[in-house]
C-alpha cells in the first residue's frame, strides 16, 4: 500500500509550477518508476504533482545547434527518436537499455537525472555531451551543467519549487560514440558498470576524446585525466594500456577500494581497450 | 478523490479513485479483473503488465488517476473462454503456459509486439516480452508461440 497524500494532475507546464510552489512536502511523479518503488517503502510527502500528462515538455527537437529534449520524454521516445539516434547515438543506445519495455514506456529521461542513482544509464551519455538542464520555477527559470546538478548519489541542486523541464544536447559532429553497460541480466537489471564514449580521431591520432563511467564512482563521472593525456598521442597498444590504468586508479582514487573492483576495473579496462582501439 | 474516465478492454468505465490509488488496486479489487496480479511489486516481474494505449505498462507502479482519457486492456481484450484469441491458441499448443501466472501479462507484451510488428524477427520477441518473467517455461515456447501466430489478421487495437 502506498502512504496516502494527495495529487494534482498538471494539465499545463504553469499549473505544475504553481502547484509545485504553493503546496507542502511535495514530490513531482511522471512515470513513477523510482518514486512509486520509494514510497511503498515509506518515503513520505503529502502532495504529488503529477506531470506525465505535460505535452509541453515530451517534445525532442533541434533548435540551432543544441538539440532539445523535454524532461518528460519517456525512456522509449528518447530511443525511438531520429533526432537522438543521428545526433546523441550514445544516449539513443542507454535509453534503449534502461530497464525493461514496461519501465522504458514509463519512466522519463528527466526522472532519470532527478533521481540521480550512480547508475541511471542516460547521465553518462549526456556527460560526454556536456549536457545542461533548465530548471524552471515560478520565479524564473534557471540554466545548470548536468555535472554541477548532481551533488551527491541520489541528491542533485534542484529546489522544491522547480521542476526539470529541458535538457540541452550539444551533439558532437566527427565523433564516433557509443555506450555499454555491464549487468548481471541482459534485461531488467541496474548497470553494473557503464561506458559512454566519443572519440575523434585522424591520422593514426586521438583528436579528442570524451569518457564517462557510471556505476563505479558515487556520481557517473567524466574521465577528464585520460581525456587529456590521450589527445594528440597515436592510438598504439602502449597509450591504451596506459590510458586502462589512469582510468582505474582515477576511479581509486575518487571511491576507494570496493569489493565489486575485483570484477569491475578489469572488465573496465577491457571495455576501455575496444573502444580505444575502434 | 479523482473521478476518472477510461476505456477498459473497449468498454468505458468511470469511478471515483483515491488519490494513492494503483491501477492495480483498482482493477483487482475494484472491477474485478484478477489477470492483473501483484508480484514484486517495484516494477520488475511483469504479472502486473497492462496495455495502456497499446503499450504495455506496470499498473503496480501507475496511479489510477493516470489512465484518466487512456485506454486500457488487460488479457480479457483478447478473447473469452469459449472464443480464444489466437495468440492464446498458439501459447496453448506450444506448451507456453505452465503455472500460468505471468501468463496474462507475456500475453499483452505479446500482444503489443504484434500490433506494431507483423512479422517480428526472434530478437524482436526476446525484447518486447524481456519485462515479463516466466520461471516455468525457460521462454522456448513461448517464443515459438508468437512466431507461430506472427502476420495473422486478428491482432488490432
Amino acid at each position: 500500500m502506498l502512504p496516502e497524500f494527495q495529487s494534482v494532475r498538471a494539465k499545463t507546464k504553469a499549473e505544475a509550477l504553481s502547484a509545485v510552489s504553493t503546496l507542502e512536502h511535495v514530490k513531482i511523479i511522471a512515470g513513477g518508476t523510482d518514486l512509486m518503488v520509494r514510497m511503498r517503502r515509506g518515503e513520505l510527502c503529502t502532495h504529488i504533482v503529477d506531470i506525465s500528462g505535460l505535452s509541453e515538455i515530451r517534445g525532442i527537437e533541434t533548435n540551432g545547434p543544441m538539440i532539445v529534449v523535454g524532461a518528460g520524454a519517456t525512456h522509449r521516445d528518447v530511443s525511438m527518436s531520429r533526432i537522438i539516434n543521428e545526433n546523441v547515438p550514445s544516449l539513443s543506445r542507454a535509453c534503449g537499455q534502461v530497464g525493461s519495455p514496461q519501465i522504458r514506456n514509463m519512466g522519463t529521461i528527466g526522472g532519470n537525472l532527478v533521481n540521480a542513482s550512480p547508475a541511471a544509464d542516460s547521465l553518462a551519455p549526456l556527460l560526454i555531451h556536456d549536457a545542461s538542464l533548465i530548471l524552471e520555477s515560478e520565479g524564473g527559470t534557471r540554466e545548470e551543467r548536468l555535472e554541477d546538478f548532481i551533488v551527491r548519489p541520489y541528491e542533485t541542486s534542484i529546489r522544491d519549487d522547480e521542476m526539470l523541464s529541458f535538457i540541452h544536447i550539444k551533439p558532437l559532429k566527427g565523433y564516433r560514440e557509443g555506450y555499454k553497460r555491464v549487468t548481471k541480466r541482459a534485461t531488467w537489471s541496474i548497470s553494473r558498470l557503464s561506458v559512454a564514449w566519443a572519440i575523434k580521431e585522424e591520422g593514426g591520432c586521438y583528436m579528442d576524446v570524451k569518457i564517462a563511467v557510471g556505476s563505479c564512482t558515487p556520481m557517473p563521472f567524466r574521465a577528464k585525466e585520460v581525456e587529456q593525456f590521450l589527445v594528440g598521442r597515436n592510438i598504439e597498444e602502449g597509450v591504451i594500456r596506459e590510458a586502462g590504468k589512469m582510468i582505474v586508479d582515477e576511479i581509486r582514487r575518487i571511491t576507494g577500494e570496493r569489493p565489486s573492483f575485483v570484477y569491475k576495473l578489469p572488465v573496465l579496462k577491457g571495455i576501455l581497450h575496444e573502444v580505444l582501439r575502434g | 478523490m479523482k473521478n476518472i474516465k477510461f476505456t477498459l478492454n473497449g468498454k468505458t468505465v468511470k469511478l471515483e479513485v483515491r488519490d494513492n490509488e494503483t491501477l492495480l488496486h483498482t482493477l483487482r479489487e475494484r472491477l474485478d479483473v484478477k489477470s492483473v496480479k501483484e508480484g514484486c511489486s517495484i516494477g520488475e516481474c511483469g504479472v502486473c503488465t497492462v496495455l495502456i494505449d497499446n503499450e504495455p505498462h506496470c499498473s503496480c507502479l501507475t496511479l489510477a488517476s493516470k489512465v484518466d482519457g487512456h485506454d486500457v486492456k488487460t488479457v480479457e481484450f483478447l478473447g473469452s473462454e469459449e472464443a480464444l484469441h489466437p495468440l492464446q491458441e498458439a501459447f496453448i499448443r506450444a506448451g507456453a503456459v505452465q503455472c500460468g501466472y505471468c501468463t496474462p501479462g507475456m500475453l499483452l507484451s505479446a500482444y503489443s509486439l504484434l500490433l506494431r510488428t507483423k512479422d517480428p524477427t526472434d530478437d524482436e520477441i526476446r525484447e518486447a516480452i524481456s519485462g515479463n518473467l516466466c520461471r516455468c517455461t525457460g521462454y522456448i515456447q513461448i517464443i515459438e508461440a508468437v512466431k507461430d501466430v506472427a502476420g495473422i489478421s486478428e491482432c488490432k487495437g
